[in-house]
């Protein structure tokens, strides 16, 4: 070891991890670290990877390549072939199926971790009253797994896993079978307990609302690379590719084809923005949010025509989802705006657009 | 660094173990079912066994060693497999999809047949039936002035009549797995669409069930053909002979290698019919699951229909199974059939020797023969119970942590390959693999280690198929989650593994037990008088013409396999506290 301590050492530190499965690679070359204390999100569609990479931190997997470290200690170490135990990396994992131990009772589900660990008869009881009292089901104590709720389930779940005080903690997909109103309300639940532990997280999810509203650190996976890291409103402002713009965000940005003609970048011989901003090429993507396009004519502002789909009221203004050229997007109107399906309305794009992607979907401007 | 590394990586010695185990496994498997296979195959292609094969296939003996017998037992083959869908496939319909009245009773009625011995069946029906033709006591109806003609008594028709009696249930079982995955909403949305009833069984239930149709059709094809007690006691009296009761005959007058040869040919007849199968269902998607967990299913009423064809299902079952339990008590209690309720005496169970009774034998309890084969047999018994479900949890469970892996395949295919082989003609390649010395080990011939091994490798494709079952009930992320805990292998199998699983296995081994009690076509090969089994004293018995010892002694099998089976449905049945919600 060195002589680095404190703050200067990450807590997960994850260098250039590769897994395969045979001809596949499921996480490709994966290099990201955060600090102690941060809530790492790992966010991406179905398939990205994002699961094989916790359970490669859980220790239930062995990376191909790369290495894991918490706090400064390499646990795996894929180019050596060696893994330390699961249970000897100071890692809880809760699953996303909860994985209750169905023989034994909510306090049993807690306890028998702690007397894995070797905790005294006594330590463990006051410990199990002290995560059940946290999670506010004390009085589920002595039931049994299939006799309580889902939400129940999962909060014991959560209290199994915070048991023996483990200084990483990673969930995967913990909120998914839940209802969507337990779900927010969880939400808040577990950040209390991520704070209340001071225990460093990892969190998977294919939600990027959860992602936003939790994480201080954001991953974006797709096909098992990071397409991009940092903390959420960065992600959210900056977006590297056209995968993470239109990936992140409530409602979805929406990404313009346009062409260069003269000076000028041209959707359908509409002028939109200045060509200087493609740089040397001919043809990119123009990125607007959805409060970037207005339902109805706004005078001075370039406007096209769609076909008007579906409209879903949301704090007082109307998402409208539209198409134009068979491509979906998504515009805001004022109040609660109301069409039938089919009928011709007008998008104004009311600034500039706020990312220039190339084609290939990276970002020029 | 690299100091913390070597402190805290230290997984290098499981991995290790992680591949031990499979190598251990695949020797074991090898052992068990490929090296008998292989030297019976070698056996005869020595000169005798050449000579053996031009005699049974190209001679004039040829029509009485291979070609009646082939006919014989593919006539069986066809009769009990058409019989047994039709009669399995009836009950099955009326318990899963019918408002037939207590079809959780008829359903365990309907697997009772399957959990008997065979030759019970067989010898009730001597009882009843058999005629003056052998000499020696005849039948309670020719006692009583009916005459018995022959076809009826003795050969094909008793035989196939008794054997469809024993196998349908195994047919029932089959075929109600498939319909009870046919969901209900599946046949409502074909109400919805207006089809009448008749249109909804042949449009969705009849194709959605073929493929289990099919496969009950070829394992009792499978089974009839390879059986060897119930042709033994009513066939081979009037000289029909089966394949298995020719490859007996073969082994018992000491012709070994025709043995063999015949033991070969009739792999390849019940495994040709077991492949036939398989293809006509292969490129369909496989509808059925063995464990039956079907959802809700859509039970049809049967109006007035309903109490007739309930008595129709209850006479069913009551004639093969009740029917016969209580003639052969009766019989074991009469002195003779002719009046098999009066006159009764207890000597056949507990009379002494040396009276003027059964030629002066004492009564069953009484007879140290006996007692030994008793104790024989449950030893026996629970011993391949607990080897073949230890056996047949640990490739489960290698089987699906390698999947996909050319280990989990050859392991998968090899454990799944005595299904193939009918048990006589196994019992037979065990004859050929340790009935002579290999190299400094002693021939196995006749000690109980062979009964053993022969067992434990016939039931291996049921012993895995149920380690499988009961290891699906247990996700992967249960014992994830504990081993994150840092449990270590054996603390999880024994605070989380075992527990979820101890129900299945009890059940799984009672029911090997039972498979073990009650079979005579493995052990009548493999027995000799230092390893003696209760099936093989009731067959001898009865081919001596003793029968009520017979009958008495298939009594105490029925009555251990029935008990045994009724705790295997109470032990899989019976709720879990932890599951009450």
């Amino acid at each position: 070891m060195t002589s680095q301590h404190g703050t200067s050492v990450p807590a997960i530190a994850i260098r250039n991890v590769t897994k395969r499965f045979g001809n596949f690679t499921a996480v490709d070359n994966v290099d990201i670290s955060v600090p102690q204390g941060s809530f790492l999100v790992l966010v991406g569609p179905s398939g990205c990877g994002k699961s094989t990479l916790l359970r490669m931190l859980a220790g239930l997997e062995t990376p191909s390549e790369g290495e894991f470290a918490f706090m400064g200690r390499t646990v795996s170490d894929g180019t050596r072939g060696l893994v330390a135990d699961a249970g000897a990396r100071d890692a809880g994992l809760v699953f996303q199926s909860y994985a209750l131990w169905p023989h034994m009772t909510v306090a049993g589900n807690i306890e028998w971790p702690l007397k894995v660990a070797k905790w005294s008869k006594a330590d463990r009881t006051a410990r199990a009253d002290e995560v059940l009292g946290l999670l506010g089901i004390s009085a589920l104590k002595e039931r049994y797994p299939a006799e309580i709720s889902g939400g129940q389930q999962q909060r014991v779940a959560i209290a199994r896993t915070i048991g023996p005080k483990p200084s990483i903690l990673l969930f995967d997909e913990p909120l998914s079978n839940l209802d969507a109103k337990l779900r927010i309300e969880m939400r808040s639940e577990l950040m209390r307990i991520h704070r209340a532990t001071g225990a460093t997280s990892v969190y998977v999810t294919h939600d990027q609302v959860e992602a936003m509203t939790m994480a201080s650190h954001v991953a974006v996976l797709n096909n098992g690379r990071v397409e991009q890291f940092g903390v959420p409103l960065d992600l959210l402002e900056n977006p590297r590719t056209t995968f993470v713009a239109t990936f992140l965000g409530t409602p979805p940005a929406n990404l313009i084809e346009v062409t260069r003609s003269g000076d000028g970048l041209v959707y359908d011989g509409l002028r939109l923005a200045d060509a200087r901003r493609a740089e040397t090429q001919d043809g990119v993507q123009l990125l607007y949010p959805a409060h970037g396009l207005m339902v109805g004519d706004v005078p001075g502002r370039p406007a096209i025509t769609a076909r008007f789909e579906e409209a879903a009221p949301i704090a007082g203004r109307t998402m409208v989802t539209a198409f134009s050229g068979g491509k979906r997007l998504t515009a805001m109107a004022d109040g609660y705006f109301r069409a039938a399906s089919g009928d011709t309305i007008r998008l104004s794009f009311l600034g500039e657009p706020s990312a220039v992607f190339a084609m290939t979907g990276e970002r020029i401007d | 660094m690299s100091a913390v590394a070597t402190s805290v990586l230290s997984r290098r010695g499981f991995l290790r173990s992680e591949t031990l185990v499979p190598v251990v496994l695949i020797l074991v498997v090898g052992v068990l079912v490929i090296a008998p296979l292989v030297k019976i195959v070698l056996s005869t292609l020595t000169v005798e066994g050449l000579d053996a094969w031009q005699a049974v296939l190209a001679s004039k003996m040829s029509e009485n060693l291979w070609w009646r017998p082939l006919w014989n037992t593919v006539l069986l083959g066809i009769g009990v497999a058409a019989g047994c869908v039709l009669m399995g496939g009836f009950l099955a319909w009326l318990v899963v999809l019918t408002d037939v009245p207590a079809p959780k009773t008829l359903g365990l009625l309907a697997t009772l047949p399957f959990m008997i011995p065979s030759f019970a069946a067989a010898l009730a029906w001597g009882a009843l039936f058999r005629n003056s033709r052998l000499g020696g006591s005849v039948g309670f109806f020719e006692a009583n002035g009916y005459i018995v003609p022959d076809w009826l008594a003795w050969g094909l028709l008793p035989t196939l009549i008794v054997l469809i009696a024993h196998y349908y249930s195994l047919a029932f079982t089959v075929i109600s797995a498939a319909l009870s995955s046919v969901g209900a909403d599946l046949v409502e949305a074909a109400q919805v669409a207006g089809a009448k009833r008749s249109r909804i069984f042949f449009g969705i239930i009849l194709p959605v069930v073929t493929p289990a149709l099919v496969a009950a059709a070829s394992l009792t094809f499978a089974g009839a053909v390879s059986n060897f007690a119930a042709p033994a006691l009513l066939g081979l009296p009037v000289r029909m002979q089966t394949l298995s009761t020719r490859l007996f005959g073969m082994i018992e007058t000491g012709q070994t290698e025709r043995g063999f040869v015949i033991a070969l040919l009739l792999i390849i007849v019940s495994a040709s019919f077991l492949w036939l199968g398989e293809r006509l269902v292969a490129g369909r998607k496989s509808y059925v699951t063995v464990t039956g967990k079907g959802g809700r299913t859509k039970r049809f009423p049967l109006g007035k229909w309903r109490w007739p064809l309930f008595c129709v299902a209850v006479l069913m079952c009551a004639l093969t199974t009740f029917l016969p339990a209580v003639i052969l008590t009766a019989s074991s209690f009469a002195l003779q059939n002719g009046s098999l309720f009066s006159n009764w005496t207890t000597h056949f169970w507990i009379g002494e020797g040396g009276t003027d009774m059964a030629q002066g034998q004492a009564g069953i309890f009484r007879n140290p023969v006996l007692i030994e084969a008793l104790w024989m047999t449950l030893k026996l018994a629970v011993t391949v119970a607990f080897t073949t479900m230890a056996l047949g949890l640990a490739l489960a469970h290698t089987i699906a942590r390698n999947k996909g892996s050319v280990l989990a395949t050859v392991l998968g295919q090899v454990s799944f390959t005595p299904i193939l082989i009918p048990s006589i003609a196994f019992a037979a390649a065990y004859i050929a693999l340790f009935g002579a010395p290999i190299g400094p080990l002693p021939s196995l011939y006749g000690t109980f280690l062979l009964l053993v091994l022969a067992a434990s490798a016939h039931l291996l494709p049921y012993a895995v198929q149920s380690g499988r079952s009961v290891l699906g009930q247990i996700s992967a992320d249960i014992e994830e989650s504990a081993r994150l805990t840092g449990a270590g292998f054996f603390r999880r199998m024994g605070a989380i593994i075992m527990p979820l699983a101890i129900r299945g296995l009890l059940a799984g081994a009672l029911l090997v037990f039972v498979k073990i009690v009650r079979d005579l076509s493995l052990v009548v090969l493999l027995f000799t008088s230092t390893s003696p089994v209760l099936s093989m004293l009731a067959y001898r018995y009865a081919a001596e013409g003793f029968m009520q010892f017979a009958n008495a002694i298939t009594m105490v099998i029925l009555v251990l396999c029935v008990v045994a089976t009724l705790l295997a449905h109470r032990l899989q049945n019976r709720v879990q506290k932890w599951k009450s919600a």
